[in-house]
């Protein structure tokens, strides 16, 4: 098993490697001029000379990712040219906004979709059944932002029963889940469909495998099939789809940061992208792609631990 | 309603007592005059720091007594100014000294600070102190900038030495201290900015105990918000005020105030296709302004005269070409140029929604008179580097361009980036008149308001003349607000936080 995590975490840091490498350079092919955008008619050339030094733009690109790395192997992401404050506080700052976001709306989307899941694989083409599929896709197909400018409209500005933006006053944790509910509910809903549609197509497959088959000849309670079973065979597609979820949330959550007015790694991107305020844009690059790498990461090891064909397969043996 | 919320009163979301719950159109990036790059952050450092003199909340940009007991010019290049004593720094750095104003203003012309802001302070040499509460400016030429932008700007606060100095001599959003009527209590990144009232304040006492100032960039979140009950004043965009007015949430008012911000269509006369000035006076002559304001301000805005706004010194009442242009002129002069129709053409424009309608009206227009222009939306960043010669020869092929830009109290700043020493900097027209240069240092160096006005007057007809410019608006800048409150706004429209009071209901 230490084989196997030591082999996926060395081609996972290839993979963030990669990755934080080709974005620099395309961050960095994109026109524009970080001292015009911010500092406007006041961008003397002394000035942009000076900030273009201070973000090591005036150095060929090569050498600005050889400093950047050479940075970040002594954790040091660099200052915002603009605030001076070290990169890395801005961004940790910023990340534990999107990272309970994420993992709210991604654990409510598991809490509901699974057992919806199940259910429908067992009451196969029953009402509950055909209600959940029409459900799924509709909760699929609606956008995110959709949903959230609706639930923003409805429970917020319409009925007060939410609060419409920001995450709630710190150090107050029951105020700040209760800002979480709406953005996570507009993030997580879609999941919520795609989780149910995966977890019954892959009951449905496992239910009709011979261990099932002899487990039931062997006069076990069907509730202890599904559960000991069948479920958590079916689980193993759930969690990959899960790992690749988080990471794909961690950027998709912009839309929900926008909308509910709240901080997070997502809108710091998205304002540092359109302010050229490269470190910002690196920084928070790296995390996020970095919490991608990881989730799939430990998706990989999840699924290996439930699964002892794919430990086999790997050559791991137990 | 049998929702479980825990332990969460519903005040500490909803508008409440006695804080005010206010939006900004952009996070905090540096609360130091040197490094503060926006009028956001304006808006928290005048509520926190003193000037010698301060504008007025009554739509002028005329100016009030502030720190200063007395200030006075005494003669082209020397202002006289004294503090009134007894003003506290907070966190115990004692009273407000001449010293301190000496302090700031000096570090923001001091080389070694490379000031942001540093080219507001224009020809500033020198502070001289005589006493504790006493000194004199003096410039090395005459600047008739120097109250309006140096003294009563966000750049003219007054900090104190020793607290600056203690810090290292600068700072972004940690301020050391304050001595305005509200302090700084606390910033969270991309969430709000609060200030508390001053307790050393000696002056009108603050009106709110706190001040949560909202960073939200999207205006539509933070109509929204105001419609929750979250925000007591909020800037909105213009396409809401309609739908507003029709169903106004309760209790609530809306000002349309101007705005400094100026719109035009550029057109650069260095590109072949434009060389020819007919077709570029065509092009004035085609463009139905009013129609543009019209369809992209909802007819909030009006028809400019030029890059001066109304009430400013140098505000022409009329621009040369007619809102709604000519359109028979406009082919004539197409037709004396001798172009074959259709002429087609690039217009750049930054994407965003107001700018893109406008260029669309304009296409229709053109179009009226046989020009097809093609547009190319570019997100800010990159639209602000097209006439740029520094960043290579796109500057070339840009032809048609919409571009607007922020004033401030003083008209040089609005026409200042058209002299030839700004070619490829930030004038992209690639316009270059010396009569115009020589205006616009003579208007900086004369005090008499009446001959700056003609000056000013005269450079707006110039630009006009050239072809290069079509103005269209100096736009304006809807508020909507709680009648619970009385707000306060500067003349261009942005929130004035230490004058916002509470509403006397009784009226």
């Amino acid at each position: 098993m230490l084989n196997f995590i030591i082999r996926r975490g060395l081609l996972s840091l290839l993979i963030l490697f990669l990755a934080v490498s080709l974005l620099f350079g395309m961050i960095h092919l994109v026109p524009g001029d970080p001292a015009t955008t911010m500092l406007g008619p006041r961008a003397t050339p002394e000035l942009k000379a000076e900030l273009s030094q201070r973000m090591g733009l005036d150095q060929p690109l090569p050498v600005q990712l050889g400093r950047f790395y050479a940075g970040l192997a002594r954790g040091d992401l660099g200052v915002d040219p603009f605030s001076d404050r070290k990169v890395t506080v801005i961004v940790w700052e910023q990340l534990p906004y999107t990272l309970i976001l994420v993992l709210a709306a991604i654990g409510g989307a598991s809490l509901l979709g699974i057992p919806l899941g199940c259910f429908s694989a067992i009451r196969r083409n029953s009402l509950l059944d055909r209600l959940t599929a029409v459900m799924s896709v509709a909760f699929i197909a609606i956008p995110s932002f959709v949903v959230a400018l609706y639930l923003l409209l409805w429970l917020a500005v319409k009925w007060r029963w939410f609060p419409a933006m920001g995450a709630g006053e710190a150090g107050n944790y029951s105020d700040q889940a209760y800002h979480l509910v709406l953005p996570a509910i507009a993030l997580g809903l879609g999941w919520v469909g795609y989780i149910a549609r995966l977890v019954r197509a892959s009951m449905l497959e496992v239910m009709e495998e011979n261990h099932i088959r002899t487990a039931r000849a062997f006069g076990l309670p069907e509730r202890t099939i599904i559960a000991h079973y069948a479920l958590r065979i079916a689980l193993l597609p759930t969690v990959t789809i899960l790992g690749l979820g988080i990471g794909t949330m961690l950027s998709g959550a912009l839309f929900a940061e926008i909308v509910f007015s709240r901080p997070g790694i997502g809108k710091l991107l998205y304002e540092a992208v359109l302010n050229r305020n490269y470190p910002i844009v690196m920084g928070a690059v790296l995390v996020t792609t970095g919490f991608f790498v990881l989730s799939t990461l430990v998706s990989d090891i999840i699924n290996a631990m439930l699964d002892p064909r794919l430990r086999e397969r790997q050559g791991m043996g137990n | 309603m049998g929702l479980a919320t825990g332990g969460i009163s519903r005040k500490s979301w909803a508008v409440h007592g006695n804080t005010l719950h206010i939006r900004n159109y952009q996070d905090l990036s540096s609360l130091d005059s040197v490094s503060s790059l926006s009028a956001a952050d304006g808006i928290i450092s005048a509520a926190i720091n003193q000037n010698l003199l301060k504008f007025r909340s009554n739509g002028t940009w005329d100016t009030r007594f502030d720190a200063a007991e007395s200030f006075e010019q005494i003669d082209a290049t020397h202002y006289r100014f004294r503090l009134k004593p007894g003003q506290l720094f907070s966190k115990g750095y004692g009273e407000m000294t001449a010293d301190d104003v000496k302090f700031s203003f000096e570090r923001m012309v001091d080389p070694a600070m490379n000031a942001i802001n540093r080219p507001d302070m224009g020809p500033l040499s020198h502070v001289e102190v005589h006493d504790r509460y006493s000194g004199t400016f003096v410039l090395h030429t005459p600047y008739a900038a120097f109250i309006p932008v140096a003294v009563a700007g966000p750049t003219g606060e007054i900090l104190s030495r020793d607290a600056v100095t203690a810090v290292g001599g600068r700072f972004t959003t940690d301020p050391p201290c304050g001595s305005g009527p509200y302090l700084f209590k606390s910033w969270q990144a991309q969430r709000k900015t609060v200030l508390e009232r001053s307790p050393l304040w000696t002056g009108r006492p603050a009106a709110f105990e706190k001040i949560h100032v909202y960073a939200m960039p999207d205006p539509k979140t933070a109509e929204m918000a105001f419609e929750a009950g979250e925000l007591d004043c909020a800037r909105i965009s213009v396409e809401t005020v309609a739908p507003f007015k029709k169903d106004m949430p309760l209790d609530s008012s809306i000002r349309v105030l101007p705005s400094g911000r100026n719109y035009w269509l550029g057109l650069n006369q260095e590109n072949p296709a434009l060389a020819d000035i007919r077709i570029r006076r065509a092009i004035q002559y085609a463009v139905d302004v009013e129609a543009v304001v019209e369809a992209a301000w909802f007819g909030l805005a009006k028809v400019s005269s030029g890059p001066i706004p109304e009430g400013m010194t140098g505000h022409r009442d009329s621009a040369l070409i007619p809102p709604r242009g000519n359109p028979e002129k406009a082919k004539a002069l197409l037709a004396e140029a001798g172009v074959t129709l259709p002429l087609r053409l690039r217009l750049d424009v930054n994407n965003d929604a107001l700018e893109l309608t406008s260029v669309q009206v304009m296409q229709w227009s053109l179009r009226k008179v046989g020009i097809e222009v093609e547009i190319h939306a570019q997100d800010n960043s990159t639209f602000l580097t097209i006439g740029r010669e520094d960043l290579g020869d796109q500057w070339r092929d840009v032809q048609l361009f919409m571009q607007s830009f922020t004033g401030l109290a003083d008209p040089y700043y609005s026409l200042t980036w058209f002299t030839s020493d700004q070619l490829g900097l930030w004038n992209w027209e690639r316009f270059s008149n010396e009569e115009f240069d020589r205006l616009n240092d003579l208007a900086l160096a004369t005090t008499n308001e009446a001959e700056r006005s003609r000056m000013y007057q005269r450079m707006q007809d110039l630009m006009e003349e050239s072809g290069c410019y079509r103005f269209v608006t100096n736009s304006v800048m809807p508020q909507i607000y709680r009648n619970t409150i009385e707000p306060a706004f500067r003349a261009d429209g942005y929130a004035m936080l230490r004058d916002i009071r509470p509403a006397d209901r009784r009226r």
